[in-house]
């Protein structure tokens, strides 16, 4: 799929786009993106009181510099936000944006992330005057980007949490995105079971905290830093191959591989 | 009505190629290797096209001619070929920050096959710092690879000067021409070059189809193993259809040259000033004097390439941007970060490039729309500064 390869709704959305503008003395103010990234998306909120005495946002405003889905992803969250209670808004997932959206290609699915970033960021400006400037991520990819493939292979060697017995990857050649303390000690235990552990990290140095760093440096977990999972690819319905993104060199390399696992990020 | 203004993506094939290759899909389609009447004339058909192909870049040697599959495959059996046969000379090669993405990644190929590859740093305008190139030269040097010019901003580059370098050292000099093949004569006797990377499309022949014209005397090692075609150099039955169209079109190329890039430098100079002129913050990229008659470079500030796109399609222009928000990566074009741009200045770019069949209206409905689709972007953008958008909404007024 082209990565401009939009429905008819993103495209109304990018051409008409709804509530842009700014709101001189907003309530909450949310800031995510980074220009150097190609995204940056302001949201301006109004918070008033309905008759059954919950905060709602009144009204809700945009600016946005960045590509076709980023403008229209900003447009459509602000649609389905106004009007509705701030519980209710807090839980809209870049999934609901996407959706709404009939779809986005999954090189752009980042930018809907963005949008429900921007409008969290805001609610938490107002709720506890939490900073507006949400930092997403330190390599502008690695959190943000939606892995090619990896969906499409779920269950088939793509894994989102480990599988209750390990047993079953024995053996394995087994690629682990960092993401956090969890996916480390997964990593680490996993060699146990496999003499080929490869931990994908954006950062230049030993990720984890200090105890786990030092169990990696000793173990043989392989290391990739400063790199980034672009895509999975296979065969047969089978991962067989992930498509790997070395910021430092600049380039992008195949590996051979029969699992993967991206666990849920949680510190 | 459709406005297309993306040459250096695609061109169309000439109606009279098109007319010049039919009969060698269905009438006379024997192969050049049979030796029946019907593959003679094939082998005929071959010989005066390599000719015609020779004729165009002005060498005396027919035979100094390498028909290949496109660009991409010559610049492999160029650079893969060179250093191969040469490894026991030196295994360092030289080639440029901004060349052609197949040249880039040829490269980083041959650096994991052992080989050293330095790659020259460019100015501002994207145009190959030749000071640097002296000084990475070593008694290891055993190729240099840059285009005659860069495929994306369309800066020329010091061809002759680096030839000259080369010639000096004793170092092979390969050139990649696709994108200057159109606009400005090459004479491998003016300027001795020992290989040359040429395309069929982008003079306007069929794609499929491209030459690597080879000094005599040089010599590569094949990258294509087979039947021994083309002097053993790249194997497999010729394509003569496409090799006879490309050589209609180096002949018909070579006789319009001058008229076609004197007729494209005023159409670029027309969107150049028509397009600063008209939209503020607004830059050219590449070099003003020194570039690509057919191309024109911009970027605007405070926007995105994507968006300008998608925006100029909707009134159907066909134009293409550096962002890296529509590229594979997302990572912007490199040309343009190894120019000095800032990553949010490569976003903002678009690419505008003329061909044969530009006519002026082309160029006016772009500087007519495209004022407007910016400042609408603008507007919407968090990063354009207040006095400008004052002044876009007193306009209004």
């Amino acid at each position: 799929m082209k990565s401009t390869e939009y429905t008819e709704k993103v495209l109304d959305h990018f051409r008409n786009p709804r509530n842009v503008g700014v709101i001189e003395n907003p309530d909450g103010y949310g800031k995510v993106g980074n220009p150097i990234c190609g995204d940056l998306m302001y949201m301006y909120i109004k918070v008033a009181k309905n008759n059954n005495d919950e905060e709602y946002i009144e009204d809700i405003k945009f600016k946005t510099f960045g590509c076709g889905s980023a403008v229209a992803t900003s447009s459509m969250i602000t649609e389905m936000a106004k009007g509705i209670t701030l519980d209710e808004a807090y839980k809209i997932t870049r999934q609901d944006v996407a959706d709404e959206l009939e779809g986005l290609p999954p090189i752009k699915m980042h930018c809907s992330n963005l949008a429900a970033d921007a409008l969290k960021a805001a609610i938490d400006n107002y709720r506890t005057g939490a900073e507006p400037e949400v930092e997403v991520a330190t390599s502008c990819q690695l959190e943000i980007r939606v892995i090619l493939g990896f969906d499409e292979f779920l269950g088939k060697g793509a894994f989102r949490e480990a599988p209750e017995n390990l047993e079953e990857l024995r053996d394995k050649r087994i690629l682990i995105i960092d993401s956090g303390d969890n996916s480390l000690e997964l990593a680490l235990q996993l060699t146990e079971y496999t003499g080929r552990v490869i931990v994908v990290t954006s950062s230049k140095g030993v990720p984890g905290r200090e105890e786990i760093a030092k169990n990696l440096k000793k173990s043989d977990v392989k290391i990739l830093h400063q790199s980034d999972l672009l895509e999975v690819k296979g065969e047969l319905d089978e991962v067989e191959r992930v498509v790997l993104h070395d910021y430092d060199e600049d380039e992008n390399y195949e590996l051979y591989v029969d699992v993967v696992i991206k666990l849920n990020y949680r510190g | 009505m459709s406005f297309y203004l993306d040459y250096q993506a695609a061109k169309p094939v000439d109606v009279r190629v098109v007319s010049e290759m039919t009969m060698y899909l269905n009438q006379k389609f024997a192969n050049p290797s049979s030796l029946h009447c019907e593959g003679d004339e094939a082998t005929d058909a071959l010989s005066d096209s390599r000719q015609k192909v020779a004729d165009f870049i002005n060498s005396p040697n027919p035979d100094s001619i390498i028909f290949t599959s496109g660009a991409t495959e010559s610049n492999n059996l160029a650079i893969i070929g060179a250093a191969m046969r040469n490894q026991k000379k030196g295994n360092h090669i030289i080639i440029s920050e901004i060349e052609h993405i197949s040249i880039l990644n040829i490269a980083k190929y041959l650096e994991r096959q052992g080989f050293k590859v330095s790659r020259v740093p460019v100015d501002q305008y994207g145009i190959v710092r030749l000071d640097k190139l002296a000084r990475l030269i070593t008694d290891k040097t055993i190729l240099i690879s840059i285009s005659t010019a860069s495929n994306e901003v369309g800066s020329l580059q010091p061809i002759g000067k680096i030839s000259d370098i080369a010639t000096k050292n004793n170092i092979l000099f390969h050139t990649d021409a696709v994108a200057s093949e159109s606009v400005i004569p090459l004479d491998v006797q003016e300027i001795p070059f020992d290989l040359v990377t040429l395309s069929s499309n982008d003079i306007y022949g069929p794609r499929g189809v491209g030459a690597l014209y080879l000094k005599k005397g040089v010599r590569v090692n094949p990258i294509i193993i087979g039947g021994g075609q083309e002097r053993g150099l790249r194997s497999g039955s010729e394509n003569v259809p496409g090799i006879v169209g490309f050589a209609k079109a180096a002949e018909i190329m070579k006789a319009e040259i001058n008229n076609d890039a004197e007729r494209l430098k005023i159409l670029r100079d027309k969107v150049i000033k028509g397009i600063l002129e008209s939209i503020p913050k607004s830059y050219l990229n590449g070099h003003p004097e020194l570039r690509l008659p057919y191309n024109a470079h911009f970027r605007f500030d405070y926007i995105e390439g994507e968006s300008l796109i998608l925006s100029l399609k909707d009134e159907n222009v066909a134009v293409a941007t550096g962002s890296a928000c529509s590229s594979k990566t997302l990572e912007p074009s490199h040309t343009l970060i190894a120019m000095g741009l800032l990553h949010e200045e490569a976003h903002g770019s678009l690419v505008v490039t003329l061909g044969r069949y530009t006519q002026e209206k082309d160029i006016d409905k772009l500087i007519e729309v495209l004022p407007n689709i910016v400042k609408r972007l603008r507007l919407l953008s968090p990063l354009t500064p207040p006095d400008l958008i004052k002044k876009y909404n007193e306009v209004n007024e």
